[in-house]
């Protein structure tokens, strides 16, 4: 056996008697023995397994269990889902809202063809993602509405509910004044549970809760489109506040009976000729101080 | 059943007797290959607690192979190319010595020249000796420690034993 397989198989501890006494006559049996035994001082550090599986066992115990991060991970996901979701669900139910100030006058379009005119001081309002299958508005104020055919449409007010299939109407709700007029197609309108149905040119006034008979119409739009207040047979006191929400003055009586009725118009251009229209026919006068106008009987 | 399998290390018992079988092992493997300055029992029990944070994902045989890559590449990261150093065990001062004075200096002379001499192998080299050298263990084991054939080690212990001994003749 040659040198070098002894010396592997000492290395090996795998030497027989015969092999040993052999590797012991090699001539670097010395070196090889005074390595070995220099090599022994450089041994590792002790060990004490015991006493660091103490140590890891309880360093684990302060860990959170493996699983749990799946349930973690899971609740982050379910946190971030409901948090979406309740956005969602917030944006879309949130009404879209479009309102007037004084002497303002906007015409917009609704989430299909249909368009509205807002007169003055008022507000509309309704849901633009829930459009599609219900197509609803709520109104306080005076909307002139031009509907797009589909399915029905629905004005609802403080006094009634308007509802329309395909039409041109005009909707005037005012404190205790409410009046659709319907200029196009059929329009229903709902109060104290009952419906009743309107033609073109039908007219439907509620002073107080209470049916005014009118007489027929025969615009084809309602008059305030065009910068005028027509007003037939109503009280006074109504013809005043719709003059107050055009021009944003405020009115004084004097001596001056609000509920007589009044027929007759003025426009919405020329405060002056708006005056007159509305003082000479019941031959008062009128004198003006900034924003405040005090009627007179003479 | 697989799963089962797998969820066992995640339990204190088989993971206990995980490391009553591969810590010891682990930690000389670390201080022979990398030395005492980066403190491989802290790497040893950073590699256990790794396996225990992803016990649900390795499977119990292939436990001792994760162990001994995790541990190395602990090492590696903070290893930065330092030099080996192998600290000496404090062996117990002899209070009377029959040696004369010229042999103690020359076994520790002899000792320093190992010493960088050892320093000096590769890190193959190096871990397979004093395993082999140190702790006793045979080809066999060795070769199963490190994954790697029976003739690997062989090859490296005896290369290991060739380089140490021309170094410390040269010196």
């Amino acid at each position: 056996m040659n040198r070098d397989d002894l010396i592997k198989k000492w290395l090996n501890n795998d030497l027989n008697a015969t092999e040993l006494e052999a590797f012991k006559k090699l001539e670097d049996y010395d070196a090889l023995a005074t390595l070995t035994k220099g090599v022994k001082h450089l041994k590792a550090p002790e060990y004490n397994t015991s006493e660091e599986l103490n140590q890891i066992l309880q360093h684990i115990k302060t860990l959170k269990k493996p699983k749990n991060n799946l349930l973690l991970t899971f609740s982050k996901v379910a946190a971030i889902l409901v948090v979406c979701f309740g956005l969602y669900y917030y944006t879309t139910t949130l009404d879209t809202k479009f309102s007037t100030l004084v002497a303002q006058k906007e015409t917009f379009q609704l989430p299909d063809a249909s368009s509205v005119q807002l007169n003055a001081v008022s507000t509309l309002s309704f849901n633009k993602h829930k459009w599609s299958n219900n197509r609803n508005v709520t109104l306080d104020g005076e909307a002139y509405f031009k509907v797009a055919k589909g399915s029905s449409f629905k004005v609802h007010t403080k006094d009634g509910t308007v509802t329309v299939y395909g039409t041109q109407f005009n909707v005037k709700q005012r404190n205790h004044f409410f009046e659709v007029v319907c200029y196009e197609g059929l329009v229903g309108v709902t109060y104290d549970n009952k419906e009743t149905k309107l033609h073109p040119g039908d007219h439907l006034l509620l002073i107080d809760g209470k049916l005014i008979a009118t007489e027929k119409e025969n615009l084809t739009a309602p008059s305030w489109i065009n910068n005028l207040s027509i007003f037939k047979s109503l009280p006074y006191k109504d013809v005043l506040a719709e003059f107050e929400r055009q021009y944003n003055v405020t009115i004084n009586l004097q001596k001056v009976n609000d509920s007589q009725l009044f027929t007759g118009s003025f426009t919405h251009n020329n405060l002056e000729v708006a005056l007159k229209s509305i003082t000479l026919p019941l031959h008062l006068t009128y004198s003006q101080t900034d924003h405040t106008i005090t009627l007179k009987r003479e | 059943m697989p799963k089962q399998l797998h969820n066992h290390i995640c339990e204190e018992h088989l993971f206990s007797s995980l490391f009553k079988k591969y810590a010891k092992d682990l930690h000389n493997f670390l201080y022979y290959k990398f030395g005492n300055h980066l403190n491989p029992k802290d790497k040893v029990q950073e590699a256990f607690i790794k396996l225990w944070e992803n016990c649900a994902k390795i499977p119990p045989d292939k436990a001792k192979s994760f162990l001994f890559t995790t541990a190395n590449n602990l090492m590696l990261n903070a290893h930065a190319h330092q030099k080996v150093v192998l600290r000496h065990q404090q062996t117990p001062q002899k209070t009377y010595t029959n040696e004369t004075p010229e042999f103690v200096l020359e076994e520790s002379e002899y000792l320093l020249k190992l010493e960088n001499a050892i320093a000096n192998l590769t890190e193959a080299q190096r871990t397979a000796f004093l395993l082999n050298r140190i702790e006793g263990k045979k080809f066999k084991e060795i070769a199963e420690l490190l994954d790697i054939s029976t003739k690997a080690v062989e090859k490296r212990i005896y290369g290991a034993l060739k380089k140490l001994r021309e170094d410390i003749d040269e010196l």
